[in-house]
This record gives structure tokens, C-alpha cells and sequence, in this order.
């Protein structure tokens, strides 16, 4: 058999419409709950946010999406998450997909370091039961040891990264997403993470959105650059 | 269908909401000093605050019931119904975060809102089952039908929740017309009176609003120690089944476009 696909883009397009909500009427939401929109053309206030994206992402494989900001980079990793639909074409994605983006978004500032890794990992796919396995592992990567029982509303925000990121490393997703967050805390740590990342490589499909060639370099398979929605070649 | 596919796709996000629910509950009540006892301080401040309106200002008579048990009767389903809809209509809004990278049955967030006014309610009935001990209220056979009651009011409430929630992410006006909106409902619900001595005309129209038949029927089953009306049991679930379906589906089909519009 063929290395198994996790992802397959084909022909994929997305739109986003401009205007503020408020200002379309409930009619026309109505109605579009009833009627599927056949996605072929543009409205005045909507634009392509992708067009014509085609990838496919093998377990193992690592690709780095770069390109300026608003080319659409955040998009894709929305549509694989199956947080938004695309407007055209085909999307396949096989696998759990843990979305590992503004690590702690899920963190409530009340709460304990503790009690936040139950929430972060429940939030990032993990049972309970995993989690319960996990967290003596994931405290102590996060080497926050002892501020774990304090409210994480107290922690500087090198620290809620830190455990943001431990959580979410130690998730078994098939597929891990990642949006900028390679930048974790001091330099030390960063290592810490990348070589982190770079263990988990082999048994993961892994697709990464960094500003830093540098980073998508060393750890990408294959780099895409996005611009205007659109995949330039070469 | 429907029914099965919703409780799949629940178990396999058990963890999920079990989460959720429980950080709900701790939240709530940390930096708090009285803790717990705030969820009796409503329904029984509420009540002092009735009878000394009712029954000392006004002199209002309920028959043979004794009014603590006829106001807090009526108070137990009302806030449950109320402080479910507050916690559940802000619920997806108040995680945009969540909801634009992440995937997971967004159900999951008003159902927690719901599943901790539930809390509330079991506390409240218990309290409630204290006072129909201490008061000695005779009961019959056809208290079996409050539990019946009971998964109607959830139902009614899980319906509502589900629709307003869903409709609040496209349009803030509905988080803007909650408080008002509940204040009216609660004024169009037999907690505060009953609807025994109205014209039928009026009754009617009370009982558009599903609350009117439970609570009256909660009261009926409870104090009278009478049965339902069976014509009016199957109207009424009837109605809120389908109510059920109806937006459960609508809130999965507009759940699609939840990242897009948030």
C-alpha cells in the first residue's frame, strides 16, 4: 500500500464575504438555510479568500505554509479543522485533527494551572482518561511544577504558553495544526518545543503556518507559498 | 434519526461537555464567600419577597395550599427555564475563540449552560422536597406525573436554548432582548398566580406559552393530588417534541456557518 493521505485538498475555493452582519437581512438567512448556495459565483461585497488549492499531506510529512498576511494560510487550516467549508471542491481529512493555535485559548483565568490542562486537553480532543495519564508528563514539560495549583490569571505569559503548548503537544491526534506558535518562551524552551515537534514528526502529518522561512525550512517537507488565495509555483 | 445521531455525536464529545460543565461550576462559585448557598438565596428570596406582597400586602388565598409551597412550586421549573436561557444564549458567543479553530459539537456549549442550571434545579428540588415533608402535604398516586413534568420543562427548555443560542451568533439583538424577554415570560407564567379563576379566553391564550401547563399541572398533581388532562398532556408533547426537532435541526444547519459569521 501507498503511504496513507491524511489531508487531500482538490480544487478547493473559499469566499468570505466583507460586509457586517447585521446589515443582511434575516430574509436572506433564511433563506440560505434552506437553499444551498451553489458557491460558483461572487456576490458585490464577497472575494476568494482561496482559490484553486490543491495539497495532499502524507503521515509523516510535514508542510509549511508561508505567504504575507490575509493570503489565506489560516483559512486552510480552518477548513482542514472542519471549522468552515469550503465553497468549491473537495476536502478529505482523515484522522483526528488537533488544531494547536493561539495556545491557552481555552484557558479560563480563574482556574488552576491543573484544572486548565484538563480543560486545554478535553478542548484539544483528548478523553479524560488520557489526560489523567498524561498530566504528570505534561506538568513537567511544562516545568511549571510549582505554580500548578495557582490560577493561571497569576502566570506571566511565557508561562501560559508554556502550558498551552505542553498540552497540546501531548495530544494524539493524527493531524497537528499549527499557526505561529513555535515562539514559546525563552530560547531554551523554544528548543525544548522544537525538539519536541521534531519526535512527534514520524507518526503525525503535521502543517505548519510560520512567517519564518528559516523555521519552515528546517522543519518542512515541502514549502507552499500563498499569495492572494492562490498557490505560486516554485 | 435525528434523535440517535444526536446522542452519538454527544457520546463521543462526553468528555467534552463533562468538561465544561464542571469548570462552569467551579468558576461560579471561586473568590465567592458564600459558595454554594447562593443557589437557595434566589428562589427564597423571591418567595419572601411573594408573600409578603401576596399575602400580607394584598391577602391573596390559594385554596388550602400554604403559600411558601405554592410560590416556591412555581419557583423551581421558572428558574430553572430562566437561568438555563441566560447561561445558554451568550454560550456560543462568549467562545468565538474556540468556535473559529476548533471543531466539536457546538451544542455542547449551550447544553452546558443548561446542564448547570440543572444543578441549580436538583438542589432547588430537594429543598423544595424538604418543604413538602415539613408541611406535611398529602400525596397520591399521581405525583408520578411530575417527573413526566419535569423532562417536558427540559425539553421545552433545551428547545428554546438551542434556537436562541444559535440565532444570537448571527444577530446580537437576541443577548440585547434576553433580560427583557425573560422578565416578560415570566409574567406570562403562572409562578407568581394561577390561572384558575381566569376567563377561558384568557386561559387559552396562557397556555400558548408551555410553561403555563407544566407548572399548573406540577401544582395540580402535587397539591390537588388530580392527574393531568390527557388531551392537553399529548397536545403539549406533541408540540415540544417536535419543537425539539425542529431546532436541533436548525441549529445544526446554521452550526455550519458558526466560524464564518461568529
Amino acid at each position: 500500500m501507498s503511504s496513507e493521505y491524511l489531508i487531500e485538498f482538490v480544487d478547493v475555493w473559499k469566499k468570505y464575504a466583507m460586509h457586517h452582519l447585521h446589515h443582511r437581512s434575516l430574509r436572506e438567512d433564511i433563506v440560505s438555510i434552506f437553499k444551498k448556495d451553489s458557491g460558483e459565483t461572487l456576490k458585490n461585497t464577497e472575494f476568494w479568500a482561496l482559490q484553486r488549492i490543491n495539497l495532499s499531506v502524507r503521515r509523516g510529512e510535514c508542510i509549511g505554509l508561508y505567504g504575507p498576511n490575509g493570503s489565506g494560510k489560516s483559512t486552510i487550516l480552518k477548513i482542514i479543522a472542519a471549522v468552515t467549508r469550503p465553497s468549491r471542491g473537495d476536502v478529505t481529512v482523515r484522522g483526528r485533527v488537533a488544531p494547536l493555535i493561539e495556545l491557552g485559548a481555552g484557558f479560563h483565568p480563574d482556574l488552576s494551572g491543573r484544572e486548565n490542562i484538563y480543560l486545554n486537553g478535553a478542548i484539544v480532543g483528548m478523553s479524560l482518561k488520557e489526560i489523567k495519564n498524561k498530566i504528570d508528563e505534561i506538568i513537567e514539560f511544562s516545568e511549571l511544577s510549582d505554580f500548578i495549583e495557582m490560577p493561571v490569571k497569576k502566570y506571566s505569559s511565557g508561562m501560559y504558553l508554556r502550558l498551552g503548548f505542553s498540552v497540546a503537544v501531548h495530544s494524539s491526534a493524527d493531524i497537528l495544526l499549527m499557526d505561529e506558535i513555535l515562539a514559546v518562551g525563552d530560547a531554551r524552551f523554544q528548543k525544548k518545543c522544537l525538539d519536541k515537534i521534531r519526535q512527534l514528526k514520524p507518526n503525525r502529518c503535521m502543517v505548519l503556518v510560520s512567517h519564518s522561512l528559516q523555521m519552515l525550512s528546517d522543519f518542512a517537507d515541502a514549502i507552499i507559498y500563498i499569495e492572494k488565495g492562490q498557490i505560486k509555483e516554485g | 434519526m435525528t434523535t440517535m445521531a444526536f446522542f452519538r455525536r454527544l457520546y463521543e464529545y462526553r468528555d467534552l461537555l463533562l468538561v465544561f460543565v464542571w469548570r462552569e461550576f467551579l468558576v461560579r462559585y471561586r473568590q465567592t464567600l458564600l459558595g454554594l448557598v447562593w443557589v437557595l438565596a434566589q428562589p427564597l428570596s423571591m418567595m419572601a419577597l411573594f408573600i409578603f406582597i401576596f399575602s400580607y400586602v394584598l391577602k391573596i388565598k390559594f385554596g388550602s395550599v400554604p403559600p411558601v409551597l405554592f410560590y416556591f412550586s412555581g419557583l423551581v421549573p421558572w428558574l430553572f427555564f430562566s437561568t438555563a436561557l441566560n447561561y445558554a444564549i451568550p454560550s456560543l458567543t462568549n467562545h468565538h475563540v474556540l468556535i473559529t479553530k476548533i471543531y466539536f459539537p457546538y451544542e455542547i456549549l449551550p447544553l452546558s449552560g443548561i446542564s448547570l442550571a440543572f444543578i441549580d434545579y436538583l438542589i432547588h428540588m430537594i429543598f423544595f422536597m424538604l418543604l413538602l415533608v415539613l408541611y406535611k402535604v398529602h400525596l397520591t398516586w399521581n405525583v408520578l406525573w411530575y417527573p413526566v413534568l419535569a423532562l417536558q420543562l427540559l425539553l421545552f427548555t433545551f428547545s428554546i436554548a438551542l434556537f436562541l443560542s444559535g440565532l444570537n451568533v448571527y444577530y446580537r439583538d437576541v443577548k440585547m432582548a434576553t433580560g427583557f424577554l425573560i422578565q416578560l415570560w415570566f409574567f406570562a407564567s403562572p409562578v407568581m398566580y394561577s390561572i384558575d379563576n381566569l376567563d377561558m379566553k384568557i386561559k387559552i391564550l396562557l397556555f400558548a406559552n408551555p410553561l403555563t401547563f407544566i407548572i399548573e399541572n406540577m401544582r395540580r398533581c402535587l397539591f390537588e393530588g388530580r392527574g393531568v388532562i390527557m388531551d392537553q398532556m399529548v397536545l403539549v408533547t406533541v408540540f415540544i417534541v417536535l419543537l425539539c426537532w425542529a431546532s436541533y435541526k436548525y441549529f445544526l444547519r446554521i452550526g455550519r456557518a458558526f466560524a464564518d459569521v461568529i
